[in-house]
């Protein structure tokens, strides 16, 4: 069985149904049983212009990120597509309106600018869905029906994703878009008889149980849902929004509430309250709002009130490139704010896990009485994967909190020094076990206390628990074959698929090359990572900001200076940069 | 609620009922001697067991700053947060369990100033949670700054020349930003207070009570004793506080009348 690994572009001005075009062909393809990574890119500014493209990556095996070149093209505008011919492989294909509604010079059109090679697929997609149904909004659908004909996708599967897009608009609506998509298939077929590609049906996928398109953030608002959150604060920001707006819609009918907050310093405070009195809540940010809420986190962190926040980071400093993505959150996540303050901070490195370390974040918040922050990026959560639909345990949705015991009542001591620095921590309503939660440094009773004996204690207990939460956090992911390495290559968050692809292309060529991902950013499992380093001749790691705030924070574990891969382009890693990386290293090794 | 007491074994059964919810917790105020604060401890308290609210289903919430403090100084369930943050922490403590009463406690730096953003939007949110703003016009913790509701001209250390800023005045804000319970006190009748107190927290709703203060330690000149005696009067009696234009008549034309100003069900 041959196989697949075709990426396909859609690419339009805003208005032209580009983005609804890519979210149908992630479906369809999803349906047929492939796998599917999709992420779409639009003008940041909110007026309808600027160039819209969705970028699908669709295989017969498992994607961890987006592939460098385009093997499909699919132009709504042609004006719009020249900016993509650049991307484009060797022997790709382009699919154009033959007879858009305004003529362009011949100059400016696609086919005047592709390589020799290319093949080009002139469908008059206006013409087709306009004589089909009466107008041309369905332009995109017959662009898709071309498509599909060309390369042996079942018009099936679309036909199914399209009615399930809109036959919540209405019939008519519906019946547009499905003779649109059918006009272009039937075109295509007759038209190209002879030049056919069925790459994706030569492919004999088999589709497995059924999957879910889901992006980073929907994910994280399911888990949240599932985990049984009860209020959400926030404030509007770039690329975190959606997570609010998706809260907003289900939360309610869950029993909880969405509360938008005057600014992102309330939110956080609202959050704490919350979990002070019992709720489970959250917050999600991005960078300046991570920014501003880092007085109360650790405020937070010293009167061990738990709480969950989310940083989706995009590029910085200050407003920075706000639909852009990086890795740069790394130090503000782990110790941004006054004094001694680290925290519980994981990262998710994709869909699957911005589910699973969503549901998590809340019980180990509650566990550990600190502020847990889950750390994504507008990479992760912008974009799609088909997964099987995640769902939360009941363990790991249980109450982490540990409540005193009723023979305290009268005597409890709210932070007692414990081994774990876990202390049981009461709740507003119970008998018996008032105290004041407070951020100046206190006593084991939570009395005010500047003394050194006390301030060292309490410290110590303070970072104690944070060792002792260790042993629950998700641990490091080791991406190899085993045994002695030449370079192993240490990545986090959405970065990780990247790095993957390019393992996979070294070990095709028989280099001995791997993997390590860091789930858990602070506090991080050090003796997994010194096992892993110990293996390797090199260490490179590879992350999406200038300063390598990864590898300041761990790289003193590896027995020599560690290698660091730097890049802040604003977009993700290409899989060959990272290659191109291991080859100068494995050359500079053998001269 | 309150009940009528008619014979001495009654009033006396009452007192010690009442005990039962008194707030004043063992440790010592780390307030001046003859702060104001004392008074609205001692109203805020009454209030509590003339309501019969149990220790540990209050929760009184407080920023930084001498009225920061006064979670420390009660028995119930208390969160001390950072500077100006007072309310929507409170606001996040009662959406999480309503069945707490909900006192938000913090100074005119604390609320005008640093917080002074979240006023508006918690007044305009109306959650159940009620708001004490003790106002003293000056930072005295950090030993005597002017304060948002310093008076022009006002000289500290911080400003030997006067400063030139006009005061904010926090009554007419809460109407403004449509507060929904709105009363004005004074830290030397813990009566009033009281009074206001009992008929604001049984409110459903946001309730601000602007409670006026002295800092004798660094105050000489201005909200002393002697001037806020002489200048506190309560509201006529004929105010009818469901009228929102009498209640900005009053405000704009009188800057020390007390009581409940306004109130909207």
């Amino acid at each position: 069985m041959p196989k697949v690994d075709i990426t396909v572009e859609v690419c339009g001005m805003a208005g032209d149904g580009t983005i609804a075009a890519g979210g149908l062909v992630n479906e369809a393809m999803s349906l047929g049983g492939f796998s599917v990574l999709g992420f779409d890119s639009y003008p940041a500014e909110i007026r309808g212009f600027g160039r819209c493209v969705t970028r699908s990556r669709i295989g017969s095996n498992e994607i961890g990120a987006l592939a460098d070149e385009t093997h499909i093209l699919i132009s709504l505008d042609d004006l719009q597509s020249r900016s993509r011919v650049p991307f484009l492989a060797r022997d790709s294909a382009v699919l154009f309106d033959s007879k858009p509604d305004t003529l362009l010079e011949e100059e400016q059109s696609l086919a005047a600018v592709v390589e020799p090679g290319t093949a080009l697929f002139g469908i008059p997609f206006t013409y087709l869905a306009t004589a089909a149904t009466g107008t041309s909004r369905g332009r995109n659908l017959a662009a898709l029906g071309g498509f599909a004909a060309l390369f042996g996708v079942q018009p099936e599967w679309f036909r199914r994703v399209i009615t399930r897009k809109f036959q919540s608009k209405g019939e008519k609506v519906l019946e547009v878009n499905l003779k649109s998509f059918d006009a272009g298939f039937h075109y295509a077929l007759e038209k190209f008889a002879d030049r056919l590609r069925p790459s994706f049906a030569a492919a004999n996928v088999v589709a497995g149980p059924e999957k879910v398109m889901l992006s980073g953030n929907q994910a994280i608002g399911q888990a949240a849902l599932d985990a049984g959150l009860k209020l959400y604060f926030g404030y509007p920001i770039t690329p975190a929004t959606p997570i609010m707006e998706f809260l907003a819609k289900y939360l309610p009918a869950k029993g909880g509430r969405v509360v938008q907050m005057e600014d992102e310093i309330a939110s956080v405070g609202a959050v704490l309250g919350a979990f002070y009195a019992g709720a489970r809540a959250m917050t999600a940010t991005s960078g300046p709002g991570f920014a501003l809420m880092t007085e109360l986190i650790t405020h937070g962190v010293m009167a061990e009130i738990p709480a969950v926040i989310l940083n989706a980071q995009r590029g910085g400093p200050s407003t920075g490139l706000p639909t852009k993505t990086e890795q740069s959150d790394l130090h503000a996540a782990v110790f941004g704010g006054p004094g001694d303050s680290s925290r519980i901070v994981i990262a998710p490195s994709n869909v699957a896990e911005c589910y699973s370390f969503t549901v998590q974040s809340f019980q180990l918040a509650e566990k550990y009485q600190t502020p847990v922050i889950v750390l994504t990026d507008f990479y992760l959560d912008n974009r799609v994967e088909n997964v099987v639909m995640p769902v939360a345990s009941e363990k790991e949705k249980t109450d982490g909190n540990l409540y005193p015991d009723e023979s305290l009542q009268g005597s409890y001591h709210r932070y007692l020094d414990t081994e774990s620095g876990v202390s049981p921590r009461s709740l507003p309503g119970m008998e018996g076990f008032a105290y004041v939660a407070t951020g100046l440094e206190h006593t084991e009773r939570a009395q005010p206390d500047y003394t050194p004996e006390i301030h060292t204690k309490m410290t110590g207990k303070r970072h104690r628990k944070l060792q002792y939460a260790l042993e629950d956090l998700p641990v490091p992911v080791e991406y190899s074959d085993g045994g002695q390495l030449d370079v192993g290559i240490i990545g986090w968050g959405s970065t990780f698929g990247s790095i993957q692809e390019a393992v996979n292309m070294a070990r095709e060529r028989g280099w001995k090359v791997a993997a390590l991902k860091i789930t858990s950013i602070f506090p991080y499992h050090e003796k997994e990572i010194r096992s892993f380093m110990t293996k390797c001749r090199e260490i490179l790691i590879t992350e999406l900001n200038y300063e390598g705030q990864l590898a300041n924070l761990i790289g003193h574990l590896h027995r020599k200076e560690v290698v660091r891969l730097n890049q802040v382009t604003g977009v993700p890693f290409s899989p060959s940069a990272i290659f191109s990386k291991i080859e100068a290293l494995l050359q500079a090794g053998v001269s | 609620m309150k009940t009528a007491a008619t014979s001495l074994a009654e009033q006396i059964r009452h007192i010690k009922e009442a005990k039962k919810f008194d707030i004043r917790s063992g440790a010592l105020p780390t307030w001046c001697p003859g702060c104001g604060y004392f008074g609205i401890h001692q109203g805020l308290n009454a209030c509590i067991q003339e309501l019969g609210l149990a220790h540990h289903e209050v929760v009184t919430v407080s920023g930084i700053g001498c009225a920061g403090r006064y979670p420390f100084f009660t028995s119930n369930y208390g969160l001390h947060t950072v500077h100006g943050r007072t309310l929507p922490v409170a606001q996040g403590v009662k959406l999480a369990n309503p069945d707490l009463t909900v006192y938000a406690v913090g100074g005119d730096g604390d609320g005008l100033a640093i917080g002074g953003g979240h006023f508006p939007h918690a007044a305009r949110r109306n959650v159940n949670i009620n708001y004490l703003m003790f106002d003293n016009s000056i930072y005295g913790l950090t030993k005597g700054q002017p304060s948002p509701s310093s008076p022009v001209g006002m000289k500290s250390k911080a400003s030997p020349f006067g400063t030139l800023d006009k005061p904010l005045n926090a009554t007419l804000m809460a109407l403004t930003y449509g507060a929904s319970f709105v009363a004005r006190l004074f830290a030397g009748d813990p009566k009033g207070i009281t009074e206001a107190l009992i008929e604001g927290t049984q409110h459903e709703g946001f309730a601000f009570f602007h409670i006026y203060s002295t800092c004798l330690t660094f105050d000489k000149a201005y909200k002393t004793w002697a001037h806020l005696k002489q200048w506190v009067h309560p509201i006529p009696e004929d105010h009818d506080p469901a009228d929102l234009r009498r209640a900005f008549d009053l405000v704009l034309g009188d800057d020390f009348s007390t009581g409940i100003i306004y109130r909207r069900e």
